[in-house]
């Protein structure tokens, strides 16, 4: 990440507004805690980009206040952060509780909110708990970033932490597959070679980012091609293989 | 004639016990969101009417369907209740700290939106849209300041700004866009921001 860091503090702008891949947040997040400068500097911008935000006001429709404040009344409260979060964060994300909590918190609104579909909750509830794990793995304290390049074509990125025993797997420029063939990830380690999941890729080749867990210590990610309706065991060699060897 | 005057006054006081004198402006932000992390419904409330315009307004800036709109807002309410003890008053403003769950929350959805949809790049809006905006005096005020302070960036500081912010397009898409080097996109969007920042004088 040497020569990383100036380049990285260029992104302050558009990790102000949001303009970055939730990778570069992750990247940039992590040189936050070892920048007190850019920090004050993101502080001061946020306040003017926040003025961007409410210069577009418009008036709610009055009934949509009613049903928010009945909503919040029955979702329980978050307690606070404790104040040294660069050790103290991983134990109040751990995964499972996270996760459970967010469950909890949709389906509160679920069940309160007129406006929001069963479907669109499902999806919510997916998506949700996934950011909760995206987030628990980019934000613990011994996450890796490790990229390698697909042998059938793509990049692949993979950030890995072993205290979440999980990671984030994301590719691009992955090969377009006949109808009847499909990408699969396996961890592959001293236990063996486990399936973690069917990876599509859409326009571009690009996938993900699909998140594994059940990481254990010595496990390699691995990504074979196999038949579409997935393998037991990889039928084929590795494309890639991503992993930390001290583990 | 005191009387009455009284009267009012002591009905308003029954109604907002909290809130002190219409002259003296709503109470700050950040005072009702330590009133909400702890639990306090009617500080919530008070939340809500400060802050759900400011919340709709830029999600439907970046996502423009008004259904989704809502449903979006109403997530990110959920939120700052729900989170309103991480609130650190130290790290930002209030306004800061919502505009900041709301812009975000809208940029995902869109973004999850178009990796759905083909990944076609639709035009952002160059400008404000004055169609639906507030029509309270505090908030044109607002409005034609920001406005003002945009129009005092360059033409590519704008776009990018613009298209960032209100499109909600990552500075790789503004890039491709544009037709600008993606370096150049950084690095406007920065100081596009660092010259927002000078003009609105905020610290």
């Amino acid at each position: 990440m040497a020569s990383g860091d100036s380049e990285l503090h260029t992104l302050v702008g558009a990790y102000v507004m949001d303009a970055v891949t939730e990778f570069e947040r992750a990247a940039f997040s992590r040189h936050l805690t070892s920048c007190p400068e850019c920090r004050a500097e993101i502080r001061e911008l946020q306040e003017a980009a926040a003025r961007l935000g409410t210069a577009a006001a418009v008036l709610p429709r009055s009934e949509l206040k009613g049903q928010t404040i009945r909503a919040a009344s029955r979702i329980s409260q978050l307690p606070p952060a404790t104040p040294a979060p660069g050790r103290t964060w991983r134990r109040l994300t751990a995964l499972p509780r996270a996760a459970l909590m967010a469950a909890a918190v949709l389906a509160a609104s679920a069940a309160v909110l007129g406006v929001v579909t069963q479907h669109t909750m499902q999806q919510l509830d997916h998506s949700q708990r996934q950011n909760h794990m995206i987030a628990a793995v980019l934000n613990a304290p011994d996450v890796v970033i490790l990229t390698a390049k697909v042998s059938t074509g793509g990049t692949a990125t993979v950030m890995m932490s072993h205290s979440e025993h999980a990671l984030v797997f994301t590719a691009h420029g992955l090969r377009a597959l006949p109808a009847a063939r499909s990408y699969e990830l396996w961890l592959m380690g001293p236990h063996g070679d486990r399936p973690a999941g069917m990876l599509t890729a859409e326009a571009g080749g690009m996938a993900g980012p699909a998140v594994v867990s059940g990481l254990t210590p010595g496990d390699m990610i691995g990504l074979t091609i196999e038949p579409v309706a997935g393998s037991r065991q990889p039928t084929s060699a590795p494309i890639v293989l991503i992993g930390h060897g001290n583990n | 004639m005191g009387g009455t005057e009284d009267e009012r006054r002591r009905r308003a006081s029954r109604a907002f016990p909290r809130l002190p004198a219409a002259d003296e402006g709503p109470p700050p932000l950040e005072d009702l969101l330590a009133g909400v992390a702890r639990g306090d419904e009617r500080a919530y409330e008070a939340v809500y009417d400060q802050t759900s315009g400011w919340v709709l307004g830029v999600i439907r800036k970046v996502l423009r369907d008004p259904a989704q709109s809502e449903e979006v807002m109403q997530e990110v309410l959920l939120d700052v209740w729900r989170s309103a003890a991480r609130f650190d008053p130290a790290l930002g403003s209030g306004t800061s700290w919502v505009m900041t769950m709301a812009h975000r929350r809208a940029v995902d959805r869109v973004r999850s939106e178009r990796s759905h949809a083909s990944r076609e790049l639709r035009s952002a809006s160059a400008v404000i849209d004055y169609d639906d905006v507030i029509e309270a005096v505090q908030a044109s005020l607002d409005r034609e300041r920001v406005q003002h302070c945009l129009v005092s960036l360059t033409p590519l500081q704008r776009e990018c700004v613009n298209l960032a912010y209100y499109g909600g397009y990552t500075y790789r898409e503004v890039a491709e866009l544009l037709g600008v080097p993606a370096g150049t996109v950084k690095t406007r969007m920065r100081d596009g921001l660092i010259r927002l920042r000078d003009c609105l004088g905020v610290e």
